[in-house]
């Protein structure tokens, strides 16, 4: 490349990345939104969620007992898990579970359940009816469940006892000796990557995706319909050197958001992997973080190109948004799909398809696995489909008809 | 004889079936403001672009007097396109500064050469604002600062007064001869004939894709027998104009299908136009 045709490629490409974020909009989708998501995701989500599980076990909740003798303990226990309850008789149906008259009264929840409870001698049946649409009225079953659990816990104890047994021998004849995660031979950092492995990919690829359709769009179909693409077209410069200066910025603005989404992602694992004995800073080599770099590096030249080379096919921004949103399953799919292949023994062909392969090396490299075989494959396919999807690209740009709009 | 400048030699570009430009022979001189006037569709803006290398023709050569390609000269070239492409996140120097690098002009020079014209334009004060809040006028004023910045030889002007108050137009057309007393060159696509007579000093009528007339104000009114430009214009225009589909051309068959599919029949009659409400 030209000292001249350098000065322009970055010409193009920074007024793209000035343009663009001098939205203050832009800056939000691609800073804000990027930086908080995951710690919104894993520390705020879970402190709402302890609050509202705080809620429900405050709840004072009023049941209904129906019954033809209610154990005295077995009432102690469900008054002490805050549940007020009246004792009724037992209604005469087939099976306990049937609703009979007292549908209306869960339905409208003047009660938040009903217990019913017979004794059939040394056994007793049960049935709990609630409304599973109602927060209290589920609340109230899981309540009694864990109460009738405890008491049957209980009973069958009492029974071993009875019978001249040891108890622990009797219910627990099989015993794991010490401590689980002892017997573990992989080490905090390589569980870390493991557990990583399961989202980094994921993450990468679909907000490289998502977070590059809008600067695409904006580049390409948007210039094309605000009539300043003519204009560009007729500067000294080569189709080659504006798809160069927009790819650049393009690959800037989501290469800004994607790092930003992942240092989100590492600061909420951080933080959870303060206050947890499981979870740790992953163990990678030099290698493999550098093989991370060039993979994220080839997977984005692909994405960027393939979105600029669509959205510059479309006549307007509406066109190209309904084509780039929808292709978005062919990045979620194979990504959703790669999840869930075993990498034990993986075969080689895995690795030459596209998508598939970067996800799953990346995958490998966050659990520091580096075999050369798999990496041979995944960067040399990678650079042909980067290869394909930057050659697409540029037959789009070559096109006479871009200059023209149907909007 | 002034010096040619760009030959036009045969030339004819289809967008698929519709023939946009049909045997387009024309010399562009040196030192001349040279009128492209035709109705909306005569093919003035494809003309244009062929001009600016945008467009490649199907047949015949746009090329530089010394054979070399249009595309070489682009450095030499100032183009106001008709929706004036300017960037509305960008302040109108911005806009003209983007251009003049992407010309290899450094900063200085460009801001030295708009300075100047902004004067005249009276856009000075403009430069730093926003082309966001512009009115069309301003907008075709900042790209036409944008066109001259670098210095260019040749201009390319698409409508370069349309939507124009009378004060903005007349300063915009005595730039233009301003341009062309200095020695530049200008290539000014119009519909409005009278404006044309004012600025131009060579008149190119196009209808439905051909050259219908080609020389000054006067030798157009000897050669057509008339006594004004719009008689002229008028009898050598006769047959119906066609609509403008350049634009159009490129859509899918299946998309086209799928468009007339969801439109419904425009009603013919008011009891009809009645009946749909």
């Amino acid at each position: 490349m030209s000292e001249g045709s350098f000065l322009r490629v970055r010409a193009i490409a920074k007024k793209e990345v000035v343009e663009f974020t001098r939205d203050w909009r832009t800056i939000i989708a691609i800073i804000v939104i990027p930086l908080l998501m995951f710690p919104l995701l894993f520390i705020l989500f879970p402190v709402l969620l302890e609050s509202e599980t705080a809620e429900l076990d405050a709840l004072e909740l009023s049941i209904v007992i129906q019954t033809d003798g209610l154990p005295d303990n077995l009432g102690e226990n469900i008054s002490l898990n805050s549940m007020d309850f009246t004792i009724e008789l037992l209604p005469n149906l087939t099976h306990l579970s049937e609703p009979g008259d007292d549908l209306e009264r869960v339905r409208s929840s003047s009660t938040d359940a009903i217990l019913r409870f017979e004794s059939n001698d040394d056994v007793w049946s049960y049935a709990i009816l609630h409304l599973s649409t109602s927060e209290r009225s589920n609340e109230a079953r899981n309540r009694l469940l864990s109460t009738l659990s405890e008491w049957e816990s209980s009973e069958i104890r009492e029974r071993i006892v009875q019978g001249g047994m040891d108890v622990n021998a009797t219910l627990d004849p099989l015993r794991w000796d010490g401590d689980i995660s002892d017997a573990d031979v992989a080490t905090t950092g390589e569980q870390s990557g493991m557990i990583l492995s399961m989202f980094i990919p994921l993450v990468l690829a679909i907000w490289t995706y998502s977070s590059a359709i809008q600067p695409s769009i904006d580049m390409t179909a948007g210039e094309r319909e605000r009539g300043t693409l003519e204009a560009l077209l007729c500067l000294p410069c080569t189709r080659m050197e504006l798809l160069l200066g927009k790819w650049f910025a393009v690959a800037t603005i989501t290469g800004v958001g994607v790092l930003l989404q992942i240092f989100g992602l590492l600061f909420a694992i951080g933080y959870l992997a303060s206050s947890s004995t499981f979870l740790g800073v992953p163990q990678l080599s030099i290698l493999s973080i550098g093989l991370i770099i060039l993979s994220i590096m080839l997977f984005a030249v692909m994405v960027v190109a393939f979105e600029l080379a669509l959205a510059m096919r479309s006549h307007s921004v509406k066109e190209a948004g309904s084509i780039l949103a929808p292709a978005l399953m062919l990045i979620l799919f194979p990504a959703l799909f790669t999840q869930v292949i075993n990498l034990d023994g993986i075969e080689g062909f895995w690795f030459a398809i596209p998508v598939v392969n970067i996800l799953l090396a990346l995958r490998e490299l966050l659990m520091n696995r580096v075999i050369t075989e798999h990496v041979l494959i995944w960067a040399l396919s990678s650079v042909v489909y980067a290869s394909l999807a930057a050659y697409y690209a540029s037959r789009q740009f070559n096109r006479e008809d871009i200059v023209t709009s149907l909007s | 004889m002034p010096k040619t400048l760009l030959s036009i030699q045969g030339v004819s570009k289809n967008f698929d079936e519709i023939e946009a430009l049909c045997e387009i022979n024309l010399d562009i001189h040196s030192g001349e403001i040279v009128g492209l006037v035709g109705s909306n569709g005569a093919g003035k803006t494809t003309l244009l672009r062929l001009m600016a290398g945008v467009y490649k023709p199907t047949s015949g050569t746009v090329n530089l007097s010394n054979g070399k390609p249009v595309t070489s000269m682009r450095h030499e070239l100032g183009v106001v396109p008709e929706s004036t492409g300017l960037y509305s996140r960008l302040t109108a120097w911005e806009n003209i500064r983007y251009h003049s690098r992407m010309h290899g002009i450094s900063d200085s020079v460009s801001w030295a050469r708009t300075e100047k014209f902004a004067e005249h334009l009276d856009m000075k004060d403009s430069l730093s604002r926003h082309t966001k809040g512009f009115s069309r006028g301003m907008k075709q004023k900042t790209a036409l600062l944008r066109a001259l910045a670098h210095g260019p030889n040749i201009l390319l002007l698409d409508e370069p007064t349309a939507g124009l108050d009378i004060t903005s137009a007349r300063t915009v057309r005595a730039l233009v001869r301003q341009l062309r007393d200095e020695g530049g060159t200008v290539i000014y696509s119009t519909h409005q004939l009278a404006e044309a007579e004012q600025v131009c000093d060579r008149i190119v009528i196009i209808h439905n894709g051909e050259i219908r007339a080609d020389g000054s104000p006067t030798i157009l009114l000897e050669n057509t027998g008339t006594d004004s430009l719009e008689e002229a214009y008028v009898s050598l225009t006769l047959d119906q104009a066609r609509t403008r589909k350049e634009d159009n051309a490129r859509e899918s068959a299946f998309t086209g299908w799928w468009r007339r599919l969801f439109t419904p029949r425009t009603p013919t009659t008011t009891r009809e136009v009645i009946e749909d409400e």
